[in-house]
């Protein structure tokens, strides 16, 4: 028993660093965390939206398996290496303007095609928008009492923000909003959906598990959500407390979906800011030089950490001439490749590569 | 039937086809993911095309902190999921042979994906099929095997792709005799 303990190869690893205990704590902390906050919000529990119910139990399922997901993901060596770095280099000063770009304003799908950036602005900006309605509505953080007659009072984490006439366009946007973004998520999937019937590209690629799916279940969400309120208006109420109910179950079948399929990217998203920042400071610090032709092409910080990672993943790309593949610059390391196949030296020539875009 | 990309790498005459018909690939956006060098610029005309060699065990894939390089079922080592890509360039970085390409104001990665629109039904990828001169091609395991014996090469030079490469792939590389001072027999 104790040589079988002196040979383990992860002594020194402690019971902290296991997959349980880390989803332990997150799940330990993120509901302590909604618990207090609810306990704010709610003015000790007094203020609970108990036909809502069903979201708060769904939403603390999707936690569980979003830590699942994540956690089990943040164990991949180069993921953590940018969480990690990422996580450290979170005050830049660029991070702001990063972050709007990246999760805001989408500026990088632009660049992939304007038709694409409005679909994904409009499903994106619905559903990021939804979730600001929703869960502070489900956890009481935001909720409404009417003190004067015909003025409701907006309180936000137990306190009173602001008073608005229940006739006004401030309280009109309030009880439309969740419309409002229904109808643009609406749009965006009949975008998207349209462009999956039709680009011969995407019609190559898409699995319907993958890529359908979560359209059609964003799509669930937003009609019937969309009919609880035609329910209301046109129908006076008449089917109004199934169609709740039937609205609720895509919801939370939705959200407990949401960290394993093509939805995941929304939480993971964050992580481009984190490599973003990760690149721009390292550069800063010190860059690589090729170690054939001395040109300047990545942070020497990043060069190592792949070579670390790929060390990790048995994979050791050191060569007879001393140097490691990840040292070398891109068209350097080509032409070694090319080298090996001729015997000739291609990558010690000092010959920029010729033509290398197909444009005569 | 199992066909694999099969490069003889001294047919090569450096007429960039493949570069030009990799653009026209669908999805590919008009921009190639391959490359012809020169050889030994200053003294010959000898070209060589160098693309993704699909490596089994491949290294942008393991060095990807988002999982965004999926390998598909035939094999192929795909680009870079589009949602998934966080752009951190690490693929670029790993990869032993120098390939995949970064494209900045989109924030992603893209690389050969063996046009596997294509290839996952049987048809070979755009740069085999138009590579006039046979340096390009696609074959099964029985074509390439049946390729050696035509050769006729008794002395251990036929060789395909290892040791040359850093790991096992599935696209094959034979090694070009006239370089190594052998003489290949058509």
């Amino acid at each position: 028993m104790q040589t079988n303990l002196s040979t383990n190869p992860k002594q020194g690893r402690s019971v902290n660093d296991a997959f349980a205990s880390h989803f332990a704590k997150s799940m330990f902390l993120s509901i302590l965390a909604l618990g207090i906050l609810t306990f704010i919000g709610t003015r000790m529990f007094t203020h609970i939206d108990l036909n809502l119910y069903g979201y708060m139990i769904g939403t603390i399922v999707f936690i569980g398996g979003f830590f699942y997901r994540f956690i089990a993901w943040g164990e991949r060596p180069p993921t953590k290496i940018i969480i990690k770095k990422g996580l450290k280099q979170l005050f830049r000063k660029s991070t702001p303007k990063t972050a709007a770009e990246h999760l805001v304003t989408y500026k990088f799908i632009w660049h992939r095609g304007i038709y694409r950036w409005l679909q994904h602005f409009l499903i994106g900006g619905g559903c990021i928008l939804s979730c600001f309605v929703t869960f502070p509505l489900v956890f009481g953080w935001m909720y409404f009492t009417m003190d004067d007659n015909g003025y409701y009072t907006v309180v936000g984490l137990g306190m009173n923000l602001m008073k608005v006439s229940a006739d006004g366009i401030i309280a009109f946007f309030f009880y439309n909003a969740l419309n409002i973004t229904a109808v643009m998520v609406i749009t965006g999937v009949c975008m998207a959906l349209y462009r999956r019937l039709k680009n011969m590209q995407a019609r190559a690629e898409q699995k319907f598990m993958y890529d359908f799916l979560p359209l059609y279940m964003l799509l669930f969400i937003s009609v019937t959500g969309l009919l609880l309120t035609f329910m209301n208006v046109v129908l006076h109420g008449w089917g109004q407390p199934v169609m709740s109910l039937i609205h609720q179950f895509s919801v939370i079948v939705t959200l407990i979906y949401l960290p394993f399929g093509k939805l995941a990217h929304i939480p993971f998203r964050p992580m481009s800011v984190f490599a973003r920042n990760y690149r721009e400071h390292y550069s800063e610090e010190a860059e690589k030089e090729c170690k054939v032709c001395g040109s300047h092409f990545v942070s020497v910080e990043q060069s190592q950490d792949v070579i670390d990672v790929l060390g990790l993943n048995n994979m050791e790309f050191f060569k007879k001439e001393g140097f490691h593949l990840a040292e070398l610059c891109l068209p350097c390391r080509r032409k070694y490749r090319i080298a090996q196949f001729s015997g000739i030296a291609t990558h010690e020539i000092k010959v920029k590569e010729a033509n290398q875009n197909a444009k005569g | 039937m199992k066909k694999r990309l099969y490069l003889e790498l001294e047919n090569c005459i450096g007429c960039r086809s493949c570069l030009a018909a990799c653009t026209q690939c669908g999805g590919h956006e008009e921009r190639n993911r391959n490359y012809v060098y020169d050889v030994n610029p200053l003294v010959n005309r000898q070209t060589m095309p160098l693309m993704c060699l699909h490596c089994v065990n491949p290294a942008c894939a393991r060095s990807c902190p988002a999982q965004a390089i999926q390998i598909h079922e035939t094999g192929a080592v795909l680009s870079a999921l589009v949602e998934k890509c966080i752009g951190c360039q690490n693929c670029t970085i790993a990869c032993p042979y120098g390939i995949p390409k970064f494209d900045t104001e989109q924030n992603l990665m893209y690389k050969c994906d063996l046009c596997i629109d294509r290839s996952k039904d049987g048809i070979p990828p755009m740069c085999a099929s138009v590579c006039p001169s046979n340096t390009l091609q696609w074959l099964t395991d029985e074509e390439i095997e049946a390729k050696q014996k035509q050769f006729n090469l008794d002395n251990g030079k036929w060789v395909t792709s290892m040791p040359y490469l850093e790991g096992e792939t599935n696209v094959r590389v034979n090694l070009p005799g006239i370089l190594q001072g052998v003489t290949k027999l058509f």
